[in-house]
């Protein structure tokens, strides 16, 4: 299951922008909101879409879930539990790269 | 393999922590280079200045502003001509330099009268434009001129007219960077809010920086205008003034730029909660993915779809055609910091080109964490550059081609390695799938150009 998590992670990598906003706050909302969808569509949930950071979750989502069904096809055919457990390992790897142990100087500044 | 001392830089060691190359299984939270960190005393830097950052980029670009630089006229000559940003009204900004020609008396005595001066002048010469900007320079920062007052000043006598002031001169920050972020700043906190703009659709966005390079924002432009989106402000090509003094009532701000202004797009989240989205306005494949994320948030997928479809249909064979000829070439990008990112993937996706080596001016640590994540591993990633680095990476890397500003293109003409303008383009407009096609028709005629063999003859030699 690493391994699998792990080739999500690097697809989220490449093609991702809103894990590298500027601040750490602004990631961490994006990584969770956007992930936390990305399983519920992948189990085909209803996505909430009530307010415009719904919506924009929603946005960036549906695009990442139509990468996974090109790059990493057998992701969708994972039974619930597994796929759970790919999607959260993802979130808690990409916090860790992008902001736990980032290297980048001004994650933490305060304003922009 | 860690940070990179290139032979080049054994006198100055400090470069070591600016020269990445990446290895499998490599990510940044092992190795990330040093950025928006002060030039190395020694190295020869190609960076421009704070001001230019502001003026030159961001502030310039404004359709229907006179852009009064308050300094020594060189200043403004320098920030005029370099970048090729039209506009629909007879490109006003680009036809017209403006100074107040600040000379050594103005230093002793100081130039705010001179300001006042020409501001006047300037008003009077051009009385349809009711628009100004003022940026301070290092001459007229450093002799303690208020230009805030002057302008205040005037706006009370002339109360038809506006004027934003730019405090940025050249020596404040690092980088050109600086002054993206002072003027971001000023304008959000002075500006925004100040006029309501004029809704005319269900959909409205801001699209953030873009700055019309050769008529980028126009390309876009067309596909908002074709899925019945609404644009208040490009922030800030083919922008008027007070469209981006309207930017407070859209409903989503579209990023491209996010390094010269992701900032106002994050301040317009906080102070407004209008959501960020960031996308790819360069590739053809990142085009498409970034437009069905705008149909997405506005539930007007149907219409996206049509639009991808016909551009794709009209620009695909065309693109295809140049893929065939580029694949296998080995591509450098030594720009300002986001086009690395926004490239370097696009070029390999949608025309089978490997970026070897990757150089950034005034990129931030965002800017390295977002391209080394999506380039190639083998690929050399640089903060801030100097010549002698240039000269050992073409060595190691031999490129085909490579994607840079007049400065270094310059240095490598003289190599004859193909060069096409990364910044201002050869022959624009480089976004959208339309754009995608001139960048790789660009690359082709560059590659395949008969001139670099020739400039290598010695004519006294050849018959």
């Amino acid at each position: 299951m690493q391994e699998k998590t792990e080739s999500l992670v690097a697809l989220i990598q490449q093609r991702c922008l809103w894990q590298f906003v500027s601040r750490a706050h602004d990631r961490e909302e994006n990584i969770d909101g956007v992930l936390t969808l990305v399983g519920i569509l992948l189990t085909g949930g209803a996505p909430k879409l009530e307010t415009p950071m719904d919506r924009l979750h929603y946005a960036n989502a549906n695009s990442l879930v139509t990468e996974i069904k090109t790059e990493l096809p057998w992701l969708s055919h994972l039974g619930k539990d597994d796929l759970f457990t790919v999607v959260t390992g993802a979130i808690k790897r990409i916090h860790e790269i992008t902001v736990k142990k980032s290297k980048n100087g001004e994650l933490f500044i305060p304003g922009y | 393999m860690p940070m990179k001392l290139l032979d080049c830089d054994t006198v100055i060691p400090e470069r070591e922590q600016h020269v990445y190359i990446k290895e499998a299984g490599e990510d940044t939270t092992q190795f990330l280079p040093i950025s928006n960190a002060a030039t190395i005393p020694g190295t020869l830097s190609e960076r421009g200045c704070a001001f230019c950052g502001a003026k030159l980029v961001i502030g310039g670009v404004l359709k229907d502003t006179i852009q009064l630089i308050h300094g020594p006229f060189g200043c403004a000559y320098d920030t005029w001509h370099t970048k090729r940003y039209p506009s629909d009204n007879d490109n006003f900004q680009l036809k017209y330099a403006w100074s107040t020609n600040v000379k050594e008396k103005n230093v002793v005595f100081g130039a705010e009268k001179l300001l006042k001066l020409a501001i006047n002048e300037v008003f009077d010469a051009m009385p349809t434009i009711k628009r100004m900007f003022i940026y301070t320079t290092c001459s007229t920062a450093l002799i303690g001129d208020d230009p805030k007052a002057v302008a205040k000043a005037v706006i009370a006598e002339r109360p038809d007219v506006d004027i934003f002031v730019v405090e940025c001169p050249g020596f404040a920050g690092v980088s050109q960077s600086k002054g993206h972020h002072v003027l971001n700043m000023g304008w959000i906190h002075e500006k925004v809010g100040q006029v309501e703009p004029k809704i005319t659709s269900p959909y409205t966005i801001n699209f953030i920086g873009d700055y019309n390079i050769q008529g980028d924002s126009d390309v876009l432009q067309k596909y908002w205008h074709k899925l019945g989106i609404q644009v208040l402000a490009h922030f800030t090509g083919n922008a008027t003034y007070d469209e981006c003094r309207g930017m407070h009532r859209a409903q989503l701000n579209v990023v491209n730029c996010a390094r010269s202004a992701g900032y106002i797009a994050n301040e317009l989240k906080k102070k407004y909660g209008i959501p960020r989205l960031d996308i790819d306005s360069w590739g053809f494949s990142y085009m498409a993915t970034g437009l069905r994320k705008v149909g997405d948030f506005f539930g007007i997928q149907d219409k996206v779809e049509e639009l991808i479809a016909e551009e794709e249909d009209k620009w695909k064979p065309k693109l295809d055609w140049y893929k065939e000829r580029l694949k296998g070439k080995k591509m450098a990008i030594w720009t300002g910091g986001p086009r690395l990112w926004h490239w370097t993937r696009a070029v390999e996706d949608d025309l089978g080109v490997q970026v070897v080596a990757m150089a950034s001016k005034f990129g931030h640590q965002e800017d390295f964490e977002k391209v080394i994540a999506r380039g190639l591993e083998g690929t050399v990633y640089i903060d801030d550059g100097n010549e002698l680095e240039f000269f050992e990476v073409i060595d190691m890397v031999k490129p085909d081609v490579i994607f840079t500003g007049p400065r270094v293109g310059e240095l490598v003409k003289k190599l004859h390695i193909p060069y096409v303008n990364g910044h201002a383009y050869h022959n624009g407009p480089y976004m959208g799938f339309e754009g995608f096609v001139n960048l790789a028709r660009d690359m082709y005629n560059a590659v395949n150009s008969p001139l670099w063999a020739l400039a290598s003859q010695n004519i006294q030699e050849v018959q």
